[in-house]
């Protein structure tokens, strides 16, 4: 266990320091306990123009926030809100 | 025994635009009916948007959509889902619970009043605009007489 964390911890303080400088995600900054699918305008900043889910790499949302935003875009794709493909 | 807790829940109904544009009192007495039937206590009742959907949905291209707050019984909530589907004038529904959002989510203005917020402030900007203009037009037509005005032409 402790042999894997190590390098997690010099990875992830590498990236911190070089590449980006926000430590929480997009909705974590807002302190949003809930993602309202009817907030499409939102929503649509995290699909493709395919209409596809962007990673959590490429959204930079964190692992609660990305089930949270995954749930509410498949909701908003029920209600005919977002596209299930384009 | 009967031991009915209510809990608030968020609906939002789907109809087609034709039909709502057509016959809206026939949209809200259809949800106020299947909701009755629920035993459930609608709190509010607005029209939240109405918009081209990202596709079709059998032949039906625009869609309205109607936010609804209401108290129901849990074990109830199934029984409005499939009414919704055997209706033929709703198309869909989204049924969650409120607990988990926040009071400002649940007060959050609707896409529409954003919509006539805006449209009447921009008509009262353009009024005023045209208040100016008539005003500036009334500065310009005090010269009646344009006989001088081609002298440049030559």
């Amino acid at each position: 266990m402790r042999m894997m964390r190590k390098p997690t911890n010099v990875r992830r303080k590498r990236t911190l320091t070089t590449i980006r400088e926000q430590t929480q995600c997009r909705f974590c900054r807002e302190g949003k306990s809930y993602i309202d699918y009817k907030d499409v305008d939102t929503l649509s900043k995290l699909l493709t123009n395919r209409g596809k889910i962007f990673s959590r790499k490429r959204s930079g949302n964190c692992a609660g926030c990305q089930r949270k935003v995954k749930r509410a875009i498949k909701r908003a794709r029920f209600m005919a809100l977002l596209p299930y493909t384009t | 025994m009967e031991t009915a807790v209510k809990r608030l829940y968020e609906g939002l109904f789907l109809v087609d635009s034709a039909i709502a544009a057509a016959d809206w009192q026939l949209v809200t007495d259809t949800i106020n009916r299947i909701l009755a039937k629920a035993e459930a206590e609608v709190v509010s009742l607005h029209k939240w948007d109405e918009r081209k959907l990202s596709y079709d949905i059998g032949k039906v291209s625009r869609g309205t959509y109607i936010l609804v707050y209401f108290n129901c019984d849990p074990l109830r909530i199934h029984e409005i889902e499939r009414d919704v589907q055997l209706s033929e004038t709703l198309l869909r529904v989204m049924i969650l619970r409120t607990d988990r959002m926040s009071q400002e989510d649940i007060e959050k203005p609707t896409p529409m009043m954003v919509a006539e917020t805006q449209a009447q402030a921009a008509a009262e900007a353009q009024a005023r605009a045209e208040a100016d203009a008539t005003d500036d037009d009334d500065d310009a037509d005090d010269d009646f007489d344009d006989s001088d005005d081609r002298t440049d032409d030559d």
